[in-house]
């Protein structure tokens, strides 16, 4: 089975490294991108099948990105998860509108969400079973 | 009861926010890297250790401007400073923080200048916090080369010391902006840094306490954030 690949937006440099190793290491591949110009480019070159995505970006902000992402007929199926430093209660009652209407699968709070819980997701978004992606 | 308390407690109380969410990332960076001993990959202590460091000179220099503001321009006693020797040794502070960004520090003083009037501890802090929050911003900008410049150079109001980047979106409406959002904005430089940016509120709160104004300024094709500051009398001892 072919290794998935997932494309993730996280303007820290740290936070990418980390997570982009986490990732790797249970067998994905994974494109880091900062802004989110440098997102829709890399979408436009590669098919990727899952999208992780943080709020805070400089210039656009990840909402923006996700409008536009899905503005587009071909990118409108990839499922999207959101691991923001924003929390989802911020939203307020906006917040479950949001989520339909740019199908987001999943919305995690960074602080709050470790690197195991942030790939038990992943998986569960990519339908993987346990170390299959491995 | 914020619209209670005084302007400057609620000045102090925004810059107490904006830290607050600031500190969450050097804290998620530490936490994620150390889960990932238990995917089998050794954390970088290194990393660990610069990411602690760098949150702590935060701290540290939060605390400097809040009691600096509460002495008085007596108490302040400038003193006659070495601008050069500021900027050198917040490169050296810097350097394991800059690395861990893929930021190249460059030290830039044009010209011989004489000792300026400053607070030696104040300045330093000021221009260590803004360089970090440069550091950490500029790799969001996915430029294909990120460096920071710490310089020096004259002006016609006196001597300017501040921290330069290729950041065009960096303007005086940018930080006017960012000045009135900062606390209560989760990214109140939203066209330069992806966090709160707080670095730039503390030192902009050392330099307000050192009776200094930052400003937005132009060097080299560059923007950043300076101050201006007044040549020593002692320049014509010498």
């Amino acid at each position: 089975m072919s290794k998935k690949k997932i494309l993730l937006i996280e303007p820290d440099n740290i936070i990418g490294g980390v997570v982009s190793s986490g990732l790797r290491e249970s067998g994905y591949i994974i494109t880091h991108c900062r802004t989110a110009q440098s997102a829709i480019n890399a979408a436009d070159k590669e098919n990727y099948d899952l999208v992780i995505c943080e709020l805070l970006l400089v210039s656009h902000s990840g909402i923006e990105f996700l409008y536009e992402f899905r503005s587009y007929k071909d990118w409108q199926d990839v499922p999207v998860m959101i691991y923001s430093s924003v929390p989802a209660s911020e939203f307020g009652s906006k917040s479950k509108g949001l989520t339909s209407e740019l199908s987001i699968g999943a919305y995690l709070y960074k602080p709050n969400t470790s690197l195991e819980q942030l790939i038990k997701n992943v998986d569960s978004l990519l339908a993987v079973p346990k170390h299959e992606n491995s | 009861m914020i619209s209670l308390l005084k302007p400057e407690s609620k000045i102090t109380q925004q810059l107490l926010l904006s830290i607050a969410e600031q500190m969450k990332l050097p804290l998620v960076q530490i936490a994620r890297q150390t889960e990932l001993a238990e995917l089998g990959i050794n954390p970088d202590l290194n990393q660990i250790r610069s990411i602690a460091e760098n949150g702590l000179r935060l701290l540290d220099g939060y605390s400097l401007g809040l009691q600096l503001s509460n002495q008085g321009m007596y108490e302040l006693a400038p003193e006659a400073v070495s601008i050069a020797s500021i900027l050198y040794d917040a490169i050296q502070q810097l350097d394991s923080f800059a690395r861990l960004y893929n930021v190249e520090l460059k030290l830039n003083i044009s010209g011989k200048y004489g000792p300026v009037l400053a607070h030696r501890q104040g300045l330093q802090s000021a221009i260590v916090g803004l360089a970090s929050a440069f550091i950490e911003a500029l790799p969001s900008h996915e430029e294909e080369r990120s460096f920071l410049q710490l310089a020096t150079h004259r002006c016609r109001y006196g001597i300017v010391a501040g921290v330069y980047a290729n950041i065009p979106t960096l303007s005086s409406e940018t930080l006017r902006q960012g000045r009135r959002l900062y606390g209560l904005s989760r990214q109140p430089l939203v066209g330069v840094s992806h966090s709160s940016g707080s670095g730039i509120f503390v030192a902009d709160a050392i330099f307000k306490a050192m009776n200094l104004k930052m400003h937005v300024s132009r060097h080299q094709n560059l923007y950043g954030l300076g101050v201006v500051l007044h040549p020593s009398p002692q320049l014509s001892l010498v």
